[in-house]
């Protein structure tokens, strides 16, 4: 069937390279951007005008698409093969190569360590897989080709990240769910990642006071990685293949943390998802909104979410410091799972989906606060086949940060 | 390390080209989808190489063509005012206004039959 596709004039670098990535030159015609929210009248000058990329007629250029016969390119599309990339780049002083990684867009605009070859196999010690062992593949466009990945790569990201081989596992099951952490979309998403389990504290994961602020050397390398690998395995090229209009800082690191299940008087996230609480994994969570300041029982929760519904129906992920669970329980919630239930209830009894609504246990108990995200849980991701079957890999003396001498006794003078 | 202008070798962060593409939603994918690797289909390098535009019109004239607007936001008036145009300088085309039931991230087969059996061409819009 003779077809014309229509694409506004924004998108038409992208979709210009996505058909010849895809080996198909469509015929397109590009009216100017936006077209929506403007009225009929200009849309009407729209098409009786020029295409602002091409200059000619945009109704000449359908007509012309739909009647012109094709050539012989058209006649025999051909999907021109991206080259493999090699292994080892060219050797060069250090400041080049900074500069490389820089000016190449493989670095989040923060200093990296370079991934030498001895740093690349220290990291490669954090796990027993076999360096060349397929991981997974990703991209961060719905529509191009995905970039396939194996250990030793992952392992090059993470140095660069500034992790050690005792976060490795942790990385590697991250690698494994081929999600990006930056999905393209012109709407700016944001993402938030947990972990479950013995691997917090082994590794040394903040699950309490400031978890989500930058005092935690696991939590901001391991998050940071997620970034580096959606750069690098997940092809983001700002314009070409990562179309965020604002962009989001949560880019950086992800809301990378653990979930502060000693003093969290609900199950483990991972238990409530299926997972045994032996089981270390990490939880992955996408979306747009983060607004931190809230207090209040569950008629403050309820009408917060009342407020946020927005166009994209009412997904939520609340994240909750420890007194609020408590507070919730004393509430009468004493399985969070219920209290999802009545909230999507009272919402809108129609949108009976318990499961758009979570709960992490996050903090210090320095407040009982809690974090409003619209953000949807995805997936979790076991860690432990990634973990060497001898432990996990530490150094003689690990890297850890000042961690906050409160609350030790785990009550802070609440009644539990 | 060695530093002082002494060349090192490093290791390339970039993944390697794997031949698979996502692709549109089917009609049964749930809309997360369209951003969740678990769940987004998948199109091949063979599958898309097997891929050919289709032969185009002589003419317009005493055609039928298609005018779908896909779903992005002003793509309704966008195809209404491209109808209009169509009435106004080309009145020996027949076009029919439709519009996807689907997202626009998801197949509609149903309407790629019920334009194959009544149209001639079509004309998508507006992505964007």
């Amino acid at each position: 069937m003779p077809t014309a596709p229509i694409v506004t004039s924004r998108f038409a670098d992208y979709v210009q390279r996505d058909g010849r990535s895809h080996g198909m030159n469509l015929r397109w015609s590009f009216p100017p951007y936006p077209v929506g929210f403007i009225p009929k009248e200009i849309l009407r000058g729209y098409v009786d005008g020029n295409d602002p990329v091409s200059g000619v007629p945009l109704m000449d250029e359908v007509i012309f698409a739909l009647t012109a016969p094709l050539t012989k390119e058209e006649k025999h599309p051909k999907i021109v093969k991206r080259p493999l990339r090699p292994r080892l780049l060219e050797p060069d002083t250090e400041e080049n190569l900074h500069r490389l990684f820089l000016e190449n867009g493989w670095t989040d605009g923060l200093p990296i360590i370079l991934p030498t070859e001895e740093r690349v196999a220290e990291m490669l010690t954090g796990t027993d897989r076999d360096p060349h062992e397929y991981v997974g593949m990703m991209s961060v466009t719905t529509h191009e080709e995905r970039l396939k990945y194996d250990v030793e790569r992952v392992a090059v990201n993470a140095v660069m990240a500034g992790a050690r081989p005792e976060h490795f596992p942790v990385i590697l099951a991250l690698g494994a769910s081929g999600r990006p952490s930056l999905p393209s979309s012109t709407t700016s998403f944001a993402s938030m990642m947990v972990v479950n389990g013995p691997i917090r504290n082994e590794i040394g994961m903040n699950s309490g006071l400031g978890a989500l602020s930058p005092i935690n050397y696991a939590n901001s390398v391991i998050g940071r990685a997620w970034t580096l690998m959606s750069i690098n395995l997940g092809d983001m090229r700002p314009g070409a293949t990562f179309t965020a209009s604002t962009g989001t800082t949560i880019n950086y690191n992800n809301m990378c943390c653990a979930e502060n299940e000693e003093l969290s008087v609900w199950e483990p996230f991972h238990v409530r998802k299926g997972f045994k609480r032996e089981e270390s994994t990490v939880s992955l969570f996408r979306g747009w909104m983060v607004s931190g300041f809230n207090t209040g029982p569950y008629e403050r929760m309820l009408q917060v979410m009342k407020n946020l519904s927005g166009p994209f129906g009412a997904t939520f992920t609340f994240v909750i410091d420890p007194l609020v669970a408590k507070a919730l329980k004393a509430e009468g919630y004493p399985d969070p799972g219920k209290l999802s239930e009545k909230l999507v209830n009272d919402l809108n009894y129609r949108f009976k989906r318990p499961e758009t609504v979570s709960f992490i246990v996050v903090g210090g108990e320095m407040n009982p606060m809690w974090v409003t995200t619209d953000f949807s849980y995805f997936q979790s991701v076991v860690i432990d086949p990634w973990i060497p079957k001898a432990g996990i890999k530490k150094d003689a003396r690990p890297l850890r940060m000042p961690v906050a001498a409160v609350c030790k006794d785990g009550s802070c003078g609440i009644d539990h | 390390m060695k530093k002082n202008g002494t060349k090192i070798t490093v290791l390339d962060p970039v993944g390697q080209p794997s031949g698979i593409f996502g692709r549109r939603l089917n009609v049964d994918s749930p809309m997360h989808a369209i951003h969740d690797p678990t769940y987004q289909p998948r199109d091949t390098v063979e599958a898309l190489s097997a891929l050919k535009m289709a032969p185009r019109l002589d003419t317009l004239d005493g055609k039928t063509v298609y005018l779908v607007n896909t779903g992005f936001a002003g793509g309704k008036e966008f195809i209404e005012e491209l109808d209009g145009w169509f009435k106004r300088n080309k009145p020996s085309v027949k076009t029919v206004v439709s519009h996807k039931k689907t997202s626009m991230f998801t197949d509609d087969p149903e309407l790629w039959a019920e334009i194959k059996k009544n149209s001639d061409a079509v004309v998508f819009g507006v992505g964007g």
